[in-house]
């Protein structure tokens, strides 16, 4: 069961990394500003991702409640900038 | 010698064209032309730029208008649009309507290419009318020989994705 965890969390880990270079490109074509708020939001993604899988494979013991709730919050916040107005 | 003002010559006469074209063109050796190439390049007569997967080589004093070209076709909408407007002015709507893209986001593109230099507009009526404004012939060479990268396409994709959202259709 947490070999399944850590895979579908790994999994994650790699897509968010790859919206976020689709962004990155975009944003470098485009200059929008929308696919700049996006490639934060993926990278950020790939963080709270990241932090647990840290808890997930023990290597950290502190809680990370508190850590991954704000980076949910930011990650939608910017998701929401994404989709406001070009 | 003679064979590197032949190299010169057709990239004065073709400016955009790639390395593969270049070499098809005048029948020379891979060898022979990365040599002329780089002695070109080197002597500052000629300058390339990549863009997707393709290297597009031009005459020095090119520069602006290689930079401009380059960004014009580097999105997929873009390429559709100018190929489309080679046929003929036409409206913001009659492009929206061919392509099948939302009118935000042929505005997006359009507002880019003006800005560019790449199409220019002609006010009919209580219509904007767009028109072609550059060389067909190397614009269609430097399309054609286009190839972008997966990341490009997808990049593409969500470009579209972003400047159609508020469409009233």
């Amino acid at each position: 069961m947490m070999s399944m965890e850590i895979t579908l969390a790994l999994i994650a880990v790699v897509l968010s990394l790859i919206l976020a270079k689709v962004s990155f490109v975009a944003y470098k074509k485009s200059h929008l500003r929308p696919a700049l708020y996006l490639l934060m939001a993926f990278l950020l993604l790939a963080v709270k991702k990241g932090v647990e899988l840290l808890q997930l494979t023990e290597r950290v013991e502190r809680d990370v409640g508190l850590a991954i709730g704000g980076l949910e919050a930011v990650f939608l916040i910017l998701l929401v900038l994404a989709l406001w107005r070009r | 010698m003679e064979r590197r003002n032949e190299v010169l010559e057709v990239i004065r006469n073709k400016p955009g064209i790639t390395f593969r074209q270049l070499a098809r063109e005048l029948e020379i050796g891979i060898g022979d032309l990365q040599y002329h190439l780089r002695r070109l390049e080197k002597e500052g007569i000629v300058f390339s730029r990549r863009i997707g997967k393709r290297r597009y080589l031009f005459p020095k004093g090119f520069e602006e208008n290689a930079q401009r070209l380059l960004i014009a076709i580097s999105t997929d909408t873009r390429r559709r649009i100018l190929l489309l407007l080679m046929r003929g002015p036409l409206s913001q709507g009659e492009i929206a309507t061919s392509l099948g893209l939302s009118q935000p986001t042929v505005s997006y593109h359009m507002g880019e290419l003006k800005k560019l230099g790449i199409v220019k507009t002609e006010e009919r009526g209580k219509s904007v009318i767009y028109h072609l404004n550059y060389d067909p012939e190397t614009i269609a060479r430097i399309i054609k020989e286009y190839r972008p990268s997966i990341w490009e396409n997808l990049a593409d994709r969500l470009i579209d994705l972003l400047t159609g959202i508020g469409d009233e259709k």
